[in-house]
């Protein structure tokens, strides 16, 4: 390895790492509330959420703050995702999991699942502003 | 003079058994912390699912309610409380802040990232129940 390549900055590392970190974060401080309220207390009629009527949930959905906030959940969240289950795919024995082509598959899946919740926060209910 | 001939370097092979994890509790609960992932994946896509379904108009609107989603986001659940109280427990290691030349406490950090996961909980709680009406 030349001198120049061993003192380069791993800016690759850098990001990933930054994105694990962060979508760490955020899915801890976020993600409990939305499977505690959404998947538990709405269904079984605890109390009235807004994503079981669909007046309600597109209200909420057409705000471009709610999908500002649902894209930087989902997207940070799957960039952390992927990384550890790269890593416990590693520890379960599978070491081609640290290679170029698993890590391609694996952060290139978060970077498809961010480009579906854009289309689908686009698409689904239009952007309003009131 | 000797000649000692070099063998080739030799590849390290990885000799772990495919159960270690299960050896030690903590090696099991490292493994646990790590799986989190996946439950937690699966239930943002069920999110993103009914967020798409919305497109389906007032008359075709459907949330998830089966019996098997609440029982899979009670399992879902557990798992994301574990990752939280594991990741957020770490700021107090990682995080290193002075205020006037003074270290804050590590138990001081921790405590203020778990007010703000309360907090954070709390306002998304409110906002999906406030805006049901």
């Amino acid at each position: 390895m030349s001198e120049a390549a061993r003192k380069r900055p791993a800016l690759d590392h850098l990001f990933f790492w930054f994105m694990f970190s962060q979508g760490g974060v955020i899915s801890a401080i976020f993600l409990p509330v939305h499977v505690l309220v959404q998947g538990i207390l709405g269904p079984l009629k605890i109390v009235t959420v807004a994503d079981r009527h669909y007046d309600t949930w597109v209200l909420l959905l057409g705000n471009p703050l709610v999908k500002i906030y649902i894209l930087v959940l989902v997207s940070f969240s799957f960039f952390h995702f992927a990384h550890r289950i790269r890593y416990f795919v590693v520890d379960l024995g599978l070491h081609a999991a640290k290679g170029l082509p698993a890590q391609v598959a694996f952060y290139g899946g978060a970077v498809v699942v961010t480009l579906a919740t854009i289309w689908i926060l686009l698409a689904s209910v239009p952007v309003r502003i009131w | 003079m000797t000649t000692e001939v070099q063998a080739a370097p030799r590849e390290y092979g990885w000799r772990m058994p495919a159960v270690w994890w299960a050896r030690q509790r903590h090696y099991f609960l490292y493994m646990l912390r790590e799986f989190t992932a996946v439950p937690m994946a699966l239930w943002l896509l069920w999110l993103l699912v009914e967020i798409q379904r919305a497109s389906n108009g007032p008359t075709h609107y459907s949330p998830h309610g089966s019996p098997w989603f609440v029982a899979f986001s009670v399992i879902v659940l557990g798992f994301a409380l574990y990752h939280s109280y594991t990741f957020l427990k770490l700021a107090g290691v990682i995080i290193r802040l002075k205020i006037f030349d003074r270290p804050i406490p590590s138990g001081a950090i921790v405590l203020a990232v778990f007010g703000t996961w309360a907090v954070a909980s709390a306002v998304v709680g409110f906002v999906l129940i406030w805006f049901s009406r």
